[in-house]
């Protein structure tokens, strides 16, 4: 292995480059790249803009002939977007994600058993580690499935962690869990499949871990829980349908799994059985990949209005007579307000002490921590407890006087509805402006997807990286201009 | 495999099949009419609205049906449902609903040619004529078949979309044979009838001019024209030939031996061939063609309403 030189001057896509007051991922100091990003620096400092724009094109050729691309409503008609896709990598040292990897697969476990608990014996109200109050007032808990055995004692199949880097500490800490239908996998494969095309040198100089092995491990897990056991399980994959941002990963999944991709309108439930509309007849399923919400599952449980879902099939799942993934009521171990409780379940039910650490989380509900946040309102970023996607949230720094009135008062209005954060400085990486045409730091997160089986966790090495493609921007949804990078984890020592 | 899914593919094929047979006919239509005068204007592009079902809308948007306002309501119109544009939507927001169970190859070829078309500039491409723009139709349907061939595996997915196929296919071409004749043969002699160019026309149409000459070694024949695309059993654009492929489609699906049947689609496609097996053009020219290929249609139509019924509806249960 030839040496690399510790400093190196910025050139090339890099001329522009100044790392700023964060973190940054790939630069230790101005002109010192880290040892696990110098190969992939030293390749592009070489490149000439036009060459990497060639590349560009390329991939996003390629995203848009494959239909990869979500829907957007804001114009009332829906067009279909390319999710912006950034070709520059993210590397995460292999010692970095070795406790990355515990500490989620310790997380899971906890909210599990969580879930578990509040849906079964309830024994942590008894042990008053968190108020009873709290937990059923949260938006998504199901009384409907109190009682309800889930196979095998799975809640969360599948788990989506978001993690960002404290520019403060420079360490990875937990800022939200989705524990209920958690999509952005198959950015994941595909970027790596578009990337391994489109930059096949780079991998030459590295060996990246795979993650393609992720539908043939969620396939073994959904077929593990089929009430019916054996091998011949019929699985299918519930989507909303194609008007659904997330179709297109619906039907990729289903594909990769081999398993068949429904909508409501093809089940039919019959004498507590879920059925497939085949054409040869009826088709008994047994377990159903869900991505439909909770609410629309069932019109004769939930939602009345909802043509998304199949009715009848709460009673089918009751009787154990069909399995579903992820379990209902999921959505009361990924509440805003819970979150500031895992570390909690953690000591409880683990005994172990967190590995991975959560953000500071003042509760509205609690008077002292009410008084603070209306107090430092301007400096705190506050979360509507059930929302998700970026909605209904308040970013203090950046708010002007009206917004964060408009806040106080709803606040007051409806304390147990809010929590707070303090605001955390997102670390940034090396990130292609296509409008400036070079390289500048932009933000991002990191949400790797875990399986869980009931016995081991499995994570797929690294996740999806999102990145806030506007300069100074902390919002990294795709909904609000964010886009996706390949992650790589590094085989061994970094 | 789902009742859905045979629809969507089911519908797939035909929409590709109903795109690609009106690129053909607008593109021979157009070149046919450079060489001719202008009292046939007329005589050439109503029937093409004839064809397609659309004369009433057509006349609530355009006043006259000439060559440019021809070319944009079948090749572009949004308010023309069954417009090429229209048609290769309709098959991309089928493939797309299925696309787990399609190939990846057949997705992304539907899409890249949903793409192309959409580049095109309705205004320039009137201004260049029709052929390129048919010409991309033609290669891109062309295409997606061997696509579809070449990595679908040939299981009860691919039958339906065979079906599709083949149903539409005789549908148009028993349309074609029927506008024409309507058009030309029955019109006074002095316009239509011993026009060469226009039978021409018509066999280029469907890509059969070559075949004819090998297989008749005569001069254009009205009736011989006819006999071709109605009861040729080789030609991949006769009715009957079509017909073979539905009949065998259909039998593979149910797994149905020759002989018998296993629903009134089945029953209906058998009826069907058995006439184009054993009837002579001059006893069907004696009946009159045009009852004779109503009849036909009449069929085609009730076999896609008992297909439908057969495989695709499930009657609600309480």
């Amino acid at each position: 292995m030839s040496a690399v030189p510790s400093k190196m001057p910025l050139q090339g896509l890099f001329g522009e480059y100044a790392a700023g007051p964060f973190y940054d991922e790939m630069f230790a100091a101005p002109d010192e790249p880290r040892p696990h990003y110098a190969k992939i620096f030293q390749k592009l400092a070489r490149m000439m803009p036009s060459q990497f724009e060639e590349r560009r094109k390329h991939a996003d050729l390629s995203f848009l002939l494959q239909g990869i691309t979500f829907t957007v409503y804001s114009d009332g008609r829906g067009t279909e977007r390319l999710f912006p896709f950034d070709l520059i990598p993210r590397i995460i040292p292999s010692s970095e994600w070795q406790r990355i990897d515990r500490g989620l697969a310790q997380r899971v476990v906890a909210l599990n058993l969580f879930l578990q608990d509040v849906y079964g014996k309830q024994r942590i109200f008894a042990d008053r580690q968190i108020p009873r109050a709290l937990v059923y007032s949260c938006k998504h808990f199901m009384r409907e499935v109190i009682g309800i055995e889930v196979p095998r004692g799975i809640h969360t199949h599948i788990c989506g962690i978001d993690l960002v880097r404290d520019s403060k500490t420079g360490e990875f800490c937990v800022l939200e869990d989705n524990v209920r239908t958690p999509s952005g996998i198959s950015y994941v494969l595909e970027n790596r499949a578009v990337m391994m095309r489109t930059f096949p040198d780079a991998f030459q100089a590295y060996e990246v871990l795979p993650v393609n092995h992720y539908p043939a491990e969620l396939a073994r897990i959904l077929r593990s829980i089929s009430p019916r056991g054996g091998d011949d399980a019929q699985i299918v994959l519930l989507t909303p349908g194609i008007y659904n941002s997330a179709y297109f990963e619906h039907s990729f999944l289903a594909q990769q799994m081999g398993i068949e991709l429904v909508e409501g309108r093809d089940l039919i439930v019959d004498g507590g059985i879920v059925y497939m509309k085949t054409i040869h007849g009826l088709t008994r399923v047994d377990v159903i990949y869900r991505r439909v919400d909770d609410e629309f599952l069932d019109s004769l449980t939930f939602r009345r209005d909802s043509v998304l879902g199949v009715p009848g099939l709460m009673g089918a799942y009751r009787a154990g007579n069909v399995a579903l993934a992820n379990a209902v009521g999921n959505g009361v171990a990924d509440d805003k307000a819970i979150y500031a409780y895992v570390p909690t379940f953690i000591r409880y039910y683990l005994g172990e002490d967190p590995i991975l650490r959560s953000v500071d989380t003042y509760l509205c509900s609690k008077r002292d921590d009410l008084a603070y946040v209306l107090e430092h309102l301007s400096e705190l970023v506050v979360k509507a407890v059930g929302e998700s996607g970026g909605y209904g949230m308040l970013m203090g720094p950046t708010a002007d006087r009206a917004r964060i009135e408009e806040f106080d008062r709803q606040i007051r209005a409806d304390p147990r509805n809010y929590i707070a954060q303090p605001v955390v400085p997102l670390s940034r990486v090396p990130s292609y402006d296509p409008a400036l045409e070079c390289i500048a730091g932009r933000h991002v997160d990191l949400r790797p997807y875990c399986l869980y089986d009931g016995e081991n966790v499995t994570i797929v090495p690294g996740g999806l990286t999102r990145v806030a493609l506007q300069a100074d921007s902390l919002v990294v949804n795709s909904s609000q201009g964010g886009g996706s990078k390949d992650t790589w984890i590094l085989r061994g020592e970094d | 495999m789902l009742s859905r899914i045979a629809e969507s593919l089911f519908w797939l094929s035909r929409y590709i099949e109903r795109a690609e047979y009106t690129a053909r006919i607008l593109d021979v239509n157009f070149h046919t009419l450079l060489e001719q005068s202008r009292d046939r204007y007329r005589l050439r592009w109503e029937p093409l609205i004839v064809m397609a079902g659309e004369e009433e809308r057509f006349r609530r948007i355009y006043d006259e049906a000439n060559a440019p306002a021809v070319f944009e309501f079948l090749a572009f119109s949004q308010d023309n449902p069954s417009s090429i544009m229209q048609c290769i939507a309709k098959a991309r927001e089928n493939a797309r609903t299925i696309r787990d169970c399609i190939s990846r190859e057949m997705w992304e070829d539907l899409n890249g040619l949903y793409f192309t078309v959409n580049r095109f500039n309705p205004a320039e491409e009137m201004e260049a004529g029709p052929h390129r723009f048919c010409d991309a139709i033609r290669f891109g349907s062309h295409r997606f078949h061997g696509v579809t061939d070449a990595t679908l595996p040939h299981d009860e997915g691919w039958e339906f979309l065979r079906v599709g196929w083949f149903i539409e296919r005789a549908e148009m071409t028993a349309r074609l044979v029927d506008v024409q004749y309507h058009a030309l043969y029955d019109a006074p002699a002095e316009i239509g009838g011993s026009d060469n160019h226009q039978w021409m026309a018509v066999l280029k149409s469907v890509g059969a001019y070559e075949a004819y000459h090998k297989k008749y070694h005569s001069s254009i024949d009205p009736e011989k024209v006819a006999e071709m695309l109605i009861m040729h059993p080789l030609h991949p654009r006769s009715i009957r030939f079509s017909m073979t492929e539905v009949q065998s489609g259909l039998r593979a699906i149910s797994g149905t031996g020759s002989g018998s049947y296993a629903n009134e689609a089945e029953r209906l496609t058998g009826k069907v061939l058995e006439r184009l097996r054993y009837d002579r053009i001059h006893e069907i020219f004696n009946l009159g063609l045009h009852s004779y290929l109503n009849d036909m249609l009449r069929m085609c139509g009730s076999i896609g309403e008992d297909i439908a019924r057969s495989y695709f509806y499930y009657a609600v249960v309480a």
